[in-house]
């Protein structure tokens, strides 16, 4: 099993869970955030006063997804995500060793 | 020592079951949960009893046995605990009874019953202070004696208690009603929750006991004696004067043989919560989507057959729990506060009449002259009051006014007058309390029936919390609660409020915003455009009022939508643009947003859903400001618009559509204008402009005077030449104008319009029509060149004794010029404190660097000017050596105006007085 984080453009969530959930991936965990990777932020001006913007808008995504399912995952967001722009955001993957369902401790990969 | 005999537990174990059964079965037959309740009640009396008996054959302990709570006032629901209390003579006694209470509890629980006991002996029952004797307190109340020692118990009930109840009762009532707040608190202070907590929530079972505890207790100060009869079965409190026929009504203990509305309220929500908790097997209160659906399906509480409307069984719930609610609310106003300062006490104490009409105010709460009734103009003042200070009613006279509003409603106020008191209703800081007690009256929809269709509505989603009425009070309890922000990013939207131009129209559009829920037709914004179009026929709005409130319904959703784009996108931002044309509506646009989500629920507004609704605010207003000229309107590109505003010019002004000459006119006035000229104007106005700029070939200067509610409105319509703009700033400074807006806009065939909006603060034209033509023509000479200006502004400059003012707060004049946001300007950005003669002197100085201004976005703010020019030269942008030009200019017309302030306000300012210290 894989946990996949995903930093996205708030823009692209609606896009990017319809694109999990044709690729078969229900479960996710979506997170308000903020952050700015080599996009970093900019200034506007406003009555005459510099506003610094120097951590955007960002959304997070959460699921954890069994191996086979991995790619198809990683592929769904990525294309769903892209605009071609800077601050597109970022997808990171990271090996879980066990998932427990609290309501009957149901293990591994069918407790997802 | 008692011996505790061996009790038949399986017996009476089948008996509970028995029991149970057949309290549930009344209700399943029946469909009435008070009978059902009072049943359990018997047979549960009927089974302590035996294991009472039992327990103790021949041996009478000086002990009483209570039912308390719900138990004591026969109200015990399928899942409720069954609250006991052995009082025990002394402490010796209950030394000794140790043994068989611990044993009577034990078989309580073992028979299948949950048991909640107390003891405690008569002692301790003699003092009822401190948090905890007071909840106990509050529990002797509901006391019924089951069984026991009858001598006791009275000697309890007569001196003991009562005495207690005496020396506690202010107490108990401050506990109990800090108690309840704080409740109603945690549920939003508000009845009108999707999925209400039918026991907890305002309006709810909690509630009913409330106020049948605190008219006990004001009973019991008032009388000195029990309500009913006292004794074995304890006291029945009629609630028949709930409905609070009398203003004196506080003892409550008018007897009625007719069940009144609070007791048919009591009624719904005692069959509700039966069915609650045979349904889910415990003690849930929780009235969700999907027991809602069985709930009207099986027409619980109604006295109708067969199967309800989910929507029109949860309406029912919501009316029964109002009343339940709007009475506990008026017992509360009149409990004790919790601490005041004293001159605020003094003054709240202070009885005066509310002016104009024959309700007093005292302690800030509302009676009607007794012996006397009330008209619908007095009313609306009232509302007023109540919107201005937060006032309540005092008991009794809501209902006289309810019970009058069908004469009212034959004398209903009308017109400009009735929009005037919604107003002040609107504008108040407590508007949505004044709100929700019309709308609880009957009295909201009676003036604006287009409301009826939401009252209670039901719209289920995954995120609304609250019917749609509900939501519509909170979006302007929201709006006005920025007066004094909670958060550092309510902060931000809470500048905005007081640059509002039309606050009023702002909050009638929040009030109607969701009206058109009502249709479900899929498109509320508009059906609720379509409902408001009869309110401003009704309100007799002019065409500029109509639209306000029209773009802000039309457009309530359109923040939202954007939020979901890329914000930082100038192509979103321009795209959202479209539906806010101007600052104002986007600072309206903006609060209504921030409001709206806000009131959806109590956590859907998160700080970083606030933090982008900001941002797209920003990136909006600077893409106004600095961009929105860059796109000029072309006939021939968009021949629609032409027809659009031909064909109300040709109804306005008296002249066939088809008429080609003017056609072609109106086409050659329109070639080139900016489209935000279009989008802020409406085809009226467009058509006003026209018709003046035909007069240009007699005369060529053509001027137009309105008069606003707020701002008075100058329109120039001339050909364009240097200093043009300039002399009409300074000549409107020179008549003490105070300029807060300006536009320019010019066409491509060197036709200018600018409109200046002024506030004139000696209201001079205000008060002398006679002198509107020479205001123009003194203009029209300062244009001419006849007058000269600088020698007006002079004489205007001159300060009378302690008429001129320092600033209060310090501004640091600041501009900037920026060459990116326009593709064919020099954007100047001056940031001053306003003063007169401001814009003239800035304006002068772009004519004297022969610069021309293509657009002037001219703004106030409090005492802060933020105005905007967009300059060319030579139909360029401006260079390096103009701008250095420019700079060196401003730069002087501002410390000139420094300076001439600092010595208005010295000669303001006499000096002070030889050995005073000044600050």
């Amino acid at each position: 099993m894989y946990k996949i984080e995903a930093i996205l453009q708030p823009s692209r969530l609606d896009a990017v869970k319809d694109a999990l959930l044709e690729a078969g991936i229900e479960g996710m965990t979506i997170l308000e955030a903020r952050g700015h990777g080599r996009q970093k932020g900019h200034t506007e001006f406003y009555r005459g006063r510099e506003y610094t913007v120097d951590l955007l808008p960002k959304i997070k995504l959460e699921t954890v997804v069994q191996d086979e399912l991995v790619e198809k995952a990683v592929s769904a967001i990525s294309n769903a995500a892209r605009t071609g722009k800077i601050g597109d955001g970022k997808i990171f993957l990271t090996k879980v060793d066990e998932a427990i369902r609290i309501r009957n401790d149901e293990r591994g990969p069918t407790a997802l | 020592m008692w011996k505790a005999a061996s009790l038949p537990l399986a017996q009476l174990r089948a008996k509970t079951v028995l029991a149970e059964q057949a309290a549930r079965e009344t209700f399943l037959r029946t469909g009435d949960g008070t009978a059902s309740i009072q049943r359990r009640t018997v047979e549960v009396d009927a089974l302590l009893r035996e294991i009472w008996s039992t327990l103790q054959p021949g041996q009478e302990p000086a002990i009483a046995v209570f039912a308390l709570g719900g138990y004591g006032r026969r109200e015990l629901f399928p899942a409720s605990d069954i609250d006991v209390l052995f009082l025990c003579a002394s402490e010796a006694v209950e030394r000794d009874a140790h043994e068989l209470i611990r044993t009577a509890t034990q078989a309580i629980w073992d028979i299948g019953l949950r048991a909640s006991p107390a003891t405690r002996t008569l002692k301790e029952c003699e003092r009822l202070d401190g948090e905890t004797n007071l909840e106990f307190g509050i529990s002797l109340l509901d006391r019924r004696l089951l069984f026991g020692d009858a001598g006791l118990a009275a000697r309890f009930e007569n001196e003991l208690l009562m005495t207690a109840l005496l020396r506690e009762a202010a107490g108990m009532e401050a506990y109990l009603a800090e108690a309840a707040r704080m409740r109603h608190a945690k549920f939003g202070d508000t009845i009108f929750h999707l999925e209400p907590n039918i026991k907890e929530c305002p309006g709810g079972m909690r509630d009913y006991q409330l106020i049948r505890w605190l008219q006990l207790l004001r009973h019991l100060a008032a009388q000195r004696a029990w309500p009913d009869r006292p004794g074995a079965e304890g006291f029945t409190l009629s609630l028949s004067a709930a409905a609070g026929n009398a203003e004196s009504s506080s003892t409550g203990s008018s007897a009625s043989s007719e069940p009144n509305d609070l007791e048919s309220a009591f009624e719904f929500l005692a069959a509700t919560r039966c069915f609650l908790h045979i349904r889910n097997g415990r003690d849930d209160n929780i009235l969700d989507w999907v027991a809602q659906d069985e709930a009207a399906a099986g027409s619980v509480g109604l006295e109708t057959l067969g199967s309800a409307d989910p929507a029109y069984w949860m309406r029912t719930y919501y009316r029964h729990a109002r009343t339940i609610s709007r009475r506990a609310t008026l017992l509360l106003d009149a409990a004790p506060p919790i601490a005041r300062k004293p001159l605020l006490k003094v003054l709240r104490r202070r009885r005066s009449l509310v002016g104009g009409t024959n309700f007093w105010v005292e302690d800030n709460r509302i009676t009607l002259e007794p012996g006397t009734s009330t008209d619908a103009e007095s009313l609306l003042r009232v509302f007023a009051h109540i919107a201005q200070y937060g006032s309540s009613f005092r008991e009794g006279t809501e209902s006289r006014i309810s019970e009058s509003l069908s004469a009212l409603a034959v004398h209903l106020p009308e017109g400009p007058y009735l929009w005037n008191c919604l107003r002040d209703v609107l504008l108040g800081p407590h508007a949505a309390h004044a709100l929700r007690i019309m709308h609880a009256l009957g009295l909201l929809e009676l003036l604006l029936p287009e409301f009826h269709g939401i009252d209670s509505l039901v719209v289920r989603d995954a995120y609304h919390r609250y019917t749609v009425d509900e939501h519509t009070f909170l979006v302007i309890e929201n709006v006005h609660a920025l007066r004094t922000p909670r958060h550092e990013w309510e902060k931000r939207f809470s500048t905005l409020l007081p640059e509002i131009e039309r606050r009023d129209l702002l909050m009638l559009a929040l009030l109607l915003h969701d009206t058109g829920k009502a249709r479900r037709t899929g498109d509320h914004a508009r059906e609720s455009i379509e409902l408001a179009e009869r309110v401003f026929t009704r309100l007799e709005f002019d065409l500029e009022e109509r639209d306000i409130v029209r773009r802000l319904i039309r457009n309530h959703l359109e923040m939202s939508h954007a939020l979901r784009r890329d914000i930082f996108d100038p192509e979103s931002i321009r795209a959202f643009s479209e539906h806010a044309p101007g600052q104002q509506q986007l600072k309206m646009l903006t609060l209504l947003t921030f409001a709206d989500i806000k009131a959806v629920h109590p956590d859907a507004l998160t700080p970083w859903k606030a933090e982008n609704i900001w941002q797209l605010y920003i990136a909006t207003a600077n893409y106004l400001d600095r961009s929105v000229d860059e796109i000029r309107y072309h006939v021939d590109a968009d021949p629609v618009v032409l027809a659009r505003i031909l064909s109300r010019v040709a109804v306005h002004g008296g002249f066939a559509a088809q008429d080609n000459i003017q056609n072609e006119q109106l086409r050659s006035f329109l070639e080139g204008m900016p489209q935000r000229y279009l989008q802020t104007r409406l085809p009226d106005q467009i058509g006003e402009h026209f018709k003046l700029s035909l007069g240009l070939a007699s005369e060529p200067i053509q001027l137009a005077f309105r008069l606003h509610r707020q701002f008075n409105e100058v329109t120039l319509i001339t050909r364009d030449r240097p200093m043009l703009f300039a002399d009409m700033a300074g000549a409107l400074s020179a008549w003490g104008m105070n300029i807060v807006k300006a536009d320019a806009f010019s066409n491509s065939a060197g036709i200018i319009l600018d409109s200046f909006q002024f506030t004139d603060p000696f209201r001079t034209l205000e008060l002398n029509p006679g002198e509107h033509e020479r205001f123009l023509k003194s203009l029209r000479s300062a244009l001419r060149g006849e007058i000269a200006i600088e020698g007006m502004l002079r004489s205007r400059q001159r300060p009378r004794h302690g008429m001129a003012t320092a600033a209060r707060t310090r501004i640091v004049p600041r501009f900037h010029f920026d060459n990116q946001s326009s593709s064919h300007s020099t954007l100047l950005q001056v940031v001053a404190p306003d003063s007169p003669g401001l814009l003239r002197a800035l304006s002068a100085a772009i004519a004297i660097c022969h610069c021309n201004i293509e657009v002037a976005l001219i703004d106030t703010e409090g005492e802060l000017a933020i105005d905007v020019f967009y300059l060319t030269t030579a139909g360029r942008k401006l260079q390096v050596p103009e701008e250095a030009c420019m700079t060196q200019r401003i730069e002087e017309a501002l410390s000139t105006i420094a300076s001439d302030q600092s010595e208005t306000a010295s000669i303001a300012s006499p000096p002070a007085p030889a050995g005073t210290a000044q600050a």
